[in-house]
Parts: structure tokens; sequence; C-alpha cells
């Protein structure tokens, strides 16, 4: 009877079909963008509307879609979007403004759709007051300054946050467990916890943060766990970092040849969510580079020599056989030989054993053994 | 018994007169005594929640804790915060451990034992030992090899009185998740579980494996019982000599052999022995081994420079086998050495048994060398300065309690700050005793519903509970001190927590791990320098 029970249609689970949430990163470094505006002629404001349209293409995909928008300014991180609660809200720029300028823009923004200018004067209003606080001596003292780890750290959280309720990504594994989680959310919920999917963009005009090479690697595995692509918008200079980044995650790489049409790249490259991705053939970099370089000379490496303690690389056994990092006494022995031919072991040894041997065994009936025995 | 019915006439209370009565008997009257100090003790709960100092050492089923006795009403009236603080404590339980840089054996050798004996049949776990052990054993590789990218593993069965070979030693995660599938998942637990035979051939692979690595044995027993072919004594011996350490789990009861077994192989320590309570800490005690040992000094491992290579990825037109699983693959990565073509990392080249990495898997294991330090939980009287999480947005609450309790509370919390890092400096070994005293004083005032934030005491950021331990479990990075200037975080230097430095005092560490940690920070920074140089020159060649 079990077999025409037809209960079990009911029960059938299709793959959630979860909202995205994303998250971009936006350098914010004045300078770097004044110098790259010399170069390709495309000014933030430009860029920052281009990415606007994004953002609201990725709502409209879905009503419970979120977008969450951070600054990687010269000072620090700072969120555009959600902005800091607590903090005045008002645009700084509407001060200037009189109410029948006020009425005239409301005007202009009473048939759009609200998720929409929400996001939109948000973004605007936090990034006024953000330039509103930065001095220009202060652009100046730090030209290519860049918070990338810090940046992808709070996007990670925050994404930790909503997408995960705070639990990291990781079912405690307990039968039952997952029930309880559904109940809790009281939405949908995936066989992983999540209640949502996530991704990060990353627009960058900086180049490398040289000194937050572990943070940044800390980050990207960490959005490994948490199944989060991080694509990445490399306007200028190409780095490493973010390369491997969208590698590791399995994301999205793309220096545009042509800024001025950043809404183009955006809006084919990026903004399938992570449904369409399957289907999709990404247009990602494939050859990424993930040679070492070694910590004596900084030359890049094919075959390296690495420390089991602190894991150091050099290219050749260091002197005296000592790590240079760690300070820990190496054994070498193994090593001493590479690329000299094997050397036949002593044969002291041997002889000593063919001789005692010799009236016994086998090695002396060999040496007989032209005699026929009986 | 004569003496007995004069206990019985002397005694003034009815209530003495069973013990009284015993006592008589022989060597009872300790008995007697005892008695009537578990009586005393009894009072001077009633009267003061705790029990006098003096009293007899008493069996621990005899203290019945009241889990009820935890929650106390607010002031206004609602449990609310006690339950808040509860949940809290729970969950930042896992966090409170050392974070001294320790040297710790980054290249693991792992034999991972299941128990596949009649035993595992057991259904007090869901749905049976068995299914569970192996769920959780599949969890196991993933994570083990997530957090030692350059370990090895291998796996081996306890099964009808023999060793079941499940796995052979080897550095990739997807290999041991297919033979857990194949061989584990299809044999019906059977027979007795044999610890010899399975240690026996734990050390058959673990003894000629190089010297700069661990070696390591993580035992699941879930029998009683071990119905060994020798003496299990010399296998221990043999494993001590082979400086193999054993970590067991037990599923039922503790055993005595097994807790001689790992408290011979670990130094006398037997913390590497557990016998699981439940579900959660089954699983706990089985990804406590993930995180790689703790060097020791007396241990005889050599430290040595390993040759590896690192390859480059390759795409191809058409498609090639690879060498190691002769498979059709269009891309793969080829070994510097020997111009094999492997399609996974990190591995051991087929041809030339060269090592083969990505630098992203030295990388991985960075965290372990320089963890996280631990944050400290904000008062009352500092939380003024934050109104919402930094890095995930999510609100406080406000202290919209009365004003009449915060001073009170200024003392409070610095009592409870006090045993939270007192805790956190020694382990679990004060936790037994912090709910105590914590008990005592929501007995003495009205509970305050704890602030819910916690700071890095390096850039004084406050965070929820959630982002701590997101944090320090996968992210290893403080957001907030990662996105401050170092001007900023100069700035705030002064302002509460105070700084703590990296000399929080620990026998087990080494005198060379502060040096070594400026020391490593240099040379990734050289690391990262130099990592620009690839980058560049790519670029020219596109």
């Amino acid at each position: 009877m079990d077999k025409v029970d037809g209960t079990e249609h009911y029960n059938f689970k299709a793959p959630a079909d979860l909202a995205t949430l994303q998250v971009i990163i936006l350098d914010t470094n004045p300078l770097a963008w004044a110098t790259f505006e010399k170069s390709s002629s495309l000014s933030f404001p430009a860029a920052l509307s281009q990415l606007l349209i994004f953002a609201n293409a990725h709502l409209a995909f879905s009503q419970s879609n979120r977008c969450a928008v951070i600054a990687n300014h010269i000072d620090g991180v700072h969120f555009l979007s959600p902005a800091d609660p607590g903090t005045d809200h008002r645009d700084p720029g509407e001060a200037d403004l009189t109410p029948e300028d006020l009425k005239e823009i409301a005007n202009q923004n009473a048939s759009k759709y609200r998720v929409f200018r929400l996001l939109e004067d948000e973004v605007r209003a936090s990034y006024r007051r953000l330039i509103k606080n930065t001095t220009p001596e202060a652009v100046m003292a730090c030209p290519n300054s860049s918070y990338l780890a810090g940046a992808l750290s709070a996007a990670l959280t925050y994404i930790n946050r909503i997408c995960f309720g705070g639990t990291g990504g990781r079912s405690s594994g307990v039968p039952g467990d997952e029930k309880s989680k559904v109940n809790s959310a009281g939405g949908k919920v995936d066989e992983t916890g999540r209640t949502m999917h996530a991704k990060i963009l990353v627009v960058s005009v900086t180049p490398d943060p040289a000194n937050q090479y572990i943070p940044v690697m800390n980050s990207i595995f960490a959005a490994q766990r948490l199944k989060v692509p991080i694509d990445v918008c490399k306007l200028r200079d190409s780095t490493v970092f973010l390369q491997q980044a969208a590698d590791a995650t399995g994301g999205v790489y793309m220096e545009p040849e042509h800024p001025q049409g950043l809404i183009q790249y955006l809006m084919m490259g990026f903004l399938p969510d992570h449904l369409a991705r399957q289907s999709l053939i990404l247009p990602t970099k494939v050859d990424v580079d993930f040679r070492a370089a070694c910590f004596c000379h900084k030359k890049v490496l094919d075959i390296g020599f690495v420390c089991s303690v602190c894991l150091s690389i050099f290219c050749e056994p260091p002197q005296g056989a000592v790590c240079s990092t760690c300070q820990v006494k190496l054994d070498v022995t193994s090593l001493e030989n590479i690329g000299k031919p094997v050397v036949l072991p002593p044969k002291k040894k041997k002889k000593k054993k063919a001789i005692d041997s010799l009236p016994e065994s086998g090695v002396a009936s060999a040496a007989e053994s032209p005699v026929p025995t009986e | 018994m004569a003496d007995s019915d004069e206990d019985f006439v002397l005694s003034s209370s009815g209530d003495d007169r069973p013990k009284a009565r015993g006592a008589g008997g022989g060597g009872g009257g300790g008995g007697g005594a005892a008695g009537s100090s578990r009586r005393s003790t009894r009072k001077s709960k009633r009267a003061d929640g705790a029990p006098a100092p003096g009293a007899t050492k008493r069996e621990k089923w005899e203290d019945i804790q009241r889990s009820w006795d935890n929650v106390v009403e607010g002031a206004d009236g609602s449990i609310a915060g006690t339950v808040i603080g509860l949940l809290e404590a729970t969950k930042r339980k896992r966090l409170l451990r050392d974070t001294t840089p320790i040297q710790r054996g980054i290249i693991r050798h792992l034999v991972l034992i299941l128990d596949l004996s009649s035993a595992m049949l057991e259904k007090d776990l869901r749905p049976t030992r068995f299914l569970l052990t192996l769920r959780y054993a599949r969890d196991f590789v993933t994570e083990y090899f997530e957090q030692n990218p350059i370990s090895q593993l291998s796996i081996i069965g306890m099964h009808d009185g023999l060793a079941l070979r499940i796995s052979d030693m080897g550095g990739n995660p997807a290999d041991h998740l297919t033979a857990l599938q194949e061989k584990a998942f299809t044999v019906e637990p059977k027979g007795a579980s044999s610890l010899q035979n399975a240690l026996e051939m734990g050390r058959a692979e673990l003894f000629h494996t190089p010297t700069h690595g661990t070696r390591e044995i993580l035992l699941i027993f879930g029998a009683l019982s071990s119905s060994d072919p020798g003496d299990i004594h010399d296998t221990i011996n043999s494993l001590i000599e082979d400086r193999i350490q054993v970590r067991i789990v037990g599923l039922a009861a503790q055993v005595a052999v097994c807790r001689e077994l790992v408290m011979k192989t670990n130094d006398g320590d037997d913390s590497a022995y557990g016998v699981i309570l439940d579900e959660g800490h089954y699983r706990e005690l089985m990804m406590a081994a993930t995180t790689p040992p703790v060097t020791k000094t007396e241990e005889k491992s050599v430290p040595s420079l390993l040759m590896m290579g690192f390859p480059s990825r390759t795409v191809e037109k058409h498609e090639s086998l690879c060498s190691c699983h002769s498979n059709l693959t269009k891309g793969g990565y080829i070994c510097p050495r020997c111009t094999a073509k492997v399609c996974f990392l990190p591995t051991e080249c087929p041809c030339c048994g060269l090592t083969l990495i990505l630098s992203t898997h030295l990388a991985r294991s960075y965290h372990h060398l320089f963890p996280l330090k631990n944050w400290v939980e904000v008062p009352w009287s500092e939380a003024h300065t934050s109104t919402h999480c930094w890095s995930c947005q999510s609100p406080f609450p406000t202290n919209q309690s009365q004003t009449s309790s915060i001073k009170i509370k200024i003392r409070n919390p610095s009592t409870t700050a006090a045993t939270a890092t007192a805790s956190r400096s020694n382990g679990a070994t004060t936790t037994s005793t912090a709910p105590k005293n914590d008990h005592q004083q929501q007995q003495q005032q009205p509970p305050q519903p704890p602030t819910q934030r916690y700071a890095c005491t390096d850039c004084k950021t406050h965070f929820c509970i959630d982002c701590d331990i997101f944090t320090h479990e996968s992210l290893h990075n403080c957001p907030g001190c990662q996105s401050l200037s170092e001007e900023r975080v100069k700035a705030r230097a002064n302002m509460w927590p105070p700084s703590i430095g990296d000399g929080t005092a620990d026998a087990a560490g080494e005198p060379t791990s502060s040096s070594m940690r400026t020391q490593v920070a240099e040379a990734t920074k050289m690391l990262e320098n130099s990592k620009i140089a690839p980058g560049s020159s790519m670029e020219v060649e596109n």
C-alpha cells in the first residue's frame, strides 16, 4: 500500500529557490579615481551611477533580493548601504537646497520604484557624508591605501549575519537540527542552513595592499567556506590577490578594456545569480599564476624548499641549515645529495660481514660454486 | 549491638537514627560522620547556595544541578536577559581558547580508525552509531583537509576482529570520501573490534613517514571490549617508540586500556581521550582532532626542509590523460620536474614523487601559527560607545534597565570579566567554578542582561557574538583591525579594553614563539611583496 500512497508527492522538495544578497565593495580612494579618470575617461560619479543601475537590476530580479554597498576608503572601511544606524541620515547635499528644489526632486523621483530609490538615496547620501569628512591632505597622504582585507571581512560577516543567521554556514550535524532551523528562520532554508545566497563584487582601482597578504587569504578561504563567489571588476592595475580570490571562490574576474562601458560589463558578466551561473560559461581568467616566490632572493620558483615548521619558502637550502624565519635548525641530510650522482655506500661493513659469514653462509657456497656438489 | 541502643537513646533527633545504627556496626563510624556533614552541607546550601568548604568529598551523583536555579527573573519580571546570557555563554564557551602563538605540527599524518563492530549497531545515537559515525567521518575528512591542506590521511575500520583497510595514506580528500562511500557504507557492522589489530595496521602505515611530520591516530571506539591476538601493551610500547600520538573518542563509556593508551602515547596527558555525551559532543570531540597538535619540546620530531614543486596551471585545446587518475581532462597542473600532468592539487607527483602544492595551500595553514586574539566582553559602563555591531550592522541592546542598578553593574562586570579572562587563560579548569560564582551573584542582586558586545583588544571595535564566533572560527581576521588605518588604531590605544600583549603566559608556549611571530610576519611581508612580481610579469605576457 505504501507504493500507492501519494503523500510523498507533497513532500517533494525542489531545490530551494533562495533570494540573493549582492555585496558591492567599491574603492572610493579619490586620488586613485582621479588618476584613473585621466587614462580612461570614466569618472567616479559616472561609475557610481552605473553601479547603482547594476544594483537596481539585481534588486529587480526578485522582491526579496538585497544589496549592500561597502566603501573601501582611504581611512578605512565604511558601510554605504545599509548606512550606519545612529548617524545622521540626511543627505548633507540637501542642506543647501530650497524647499522648492526638494519638492522638484521628490516629483522627479515620485514614479521611481521605491526599493531603487531607497538604495540610491542611501548610497549617495552616505557617500557625500564620507567625502565631506575627507580632507585633501588626508587624500594626498595615502595615495594608494586600500583596506581590501577589512572590506572583505566586513562583507563576509555581514553575509554571515544575513544569509546564515550568524551560524557560519555550518550545520551542527545533529539529526533533527534541520527541522529546528526551518522553524526558527520561518522562511526557506536550504540544506546547509542558509536563508539567502550571496555574492561579492569588488570594483577596484587601487593596487594590491601588499601588507595584507595573510588577512586577504584568510578572507578568501572564509568566502570559500561560505560558498560565496567573489567577483572582481579590476579597472586598473591587474592584481594577484584578486585574481586568486576570484579563482578560489569560483567568481568572475574581468579587466574591462573599455571602462566607459562599465555598465555593459557589469550587466553581462556579474549580474547572473548562482542558479544562472551553473548553465553559463563565465568570462573569467583561466591562467592564474600560483607560483611562489622564495623568501631569500624573491625569485619566482617552480621547485622550492619549504621549512616544515613555519612554511617559509627557500630557493636553496639556507646557510648553516637554519631557517631564517623561525631560527629552527633544519635537517637537510636528505637533501644534501640532490643533483649529485648517487654515491655507492661504503663497502667496509659488507666486507666484514662477508668475511664473518664466509665459512658457513651462502657467500661461501657461491665462491665454491664452480666445484659441483655431490 | 548494645551501643547502638545507646546511640538511639542519646540521639536528639529521630532523623539521625538510621545513620547512627549503621555507625554501630564495625568501621561505620566514618560513615556516620559523613552522613552528618552531608546533612550540614545540605543545610548550608539552603542558606547560601554553596556547599560548606569543610564538607567531605561527595560523589558526583550526589550533587544535583537544577537548571532552573540558573534562571533568575530580571527587574522587570522577565527572564529574557538570563536566557540571552545563557545562550551567549554556550556559544562563547567554544571560543575561549588559548591564543598564544604556539608551534604546531602543520604537516600531519593521521590514521582515522573507525569502529565497525556489532557495538555500532546500537541506536543510542540517531539513526545508529554506525551511520552517524560515517556521516561524521565524511565531515571530518573535508574539515581535516581544509585545515591541513598539506597533510595526509588514511582510514582503517575495525570489523569482525580484523582491521579493514578503507583508504590508503593520501592527501586527496576526494579519494577518501569515495573510499568511505564504497567500502565503509557497504560494510555491515559485525563481530568484535580489535584494538591491537587496528593499531598495528595504523602503526605500519605511520612508522615510515618522514620525521618532520606528526604521526597521529584518531580512534573511534564504540565497543567496550577488544579481542586482541596478543598483548596490547606491547603494541602501546611500540607506538610510543614510533612516537605515534593516539586520540580516542569513546562512544559508550570510559575503558581503562584506552585511557592508558592515550596517556602513554601523549606524555601522560589523557585530555585526548573523550567519551561522548550526545551527538553534538561527539562531533565536537571528533572535529577537535582537525586542529594541528601542539609541538612539544621533548618530541623527537626533526624539523627539515621539504622539496616542493609549485606547478603552473595549463589549459589545453584537446583533452589528454592525467597521470594521477588516467582521466581525460582539458586542464591541469604540470609537474615542474617531470612535466607530468596532474588534475588535482595538493598531491604527490605520480611519476617523480615531488610534492606539488599551490602557494595558497601554504597560506591556508598560517592561521594556526598566528591565531586571532580572544575578544573580551564589554561591560555596561563601556557599552554606550556603540549602538550596533561594527561588521554586521545588527543593533545592540541599549541599557534601558534602571539607573539604580548601574552602580552594582560597574562592580559586577569587573568580576565577570575577571572570571571570563580566568577561564580563558586556563581553559576548562575554571569553567566549573565560574557558574557557581555567577549563581551566587545572581541570587544577591537582580541579574543584568548581558551587553552582547564583544571588543577586540587591539582596535577596540565592538562586535556581536555571532561575528565573534564567525571571525574566530572561519575568518581568522579582525574586521576592525583590518579596516582601520594604523593611525586610527593607535589613536584608540587608550580606550577600553586595555591591549593584551602576546605574553599571556603559557607553560606549553615555546620560548621563541613571540619572536617567531614577528619574524614570520616580516618574512610573509617579503612574500607578499614578491607576490606582485609574477602578476606584473604575467600582465606583460598577456
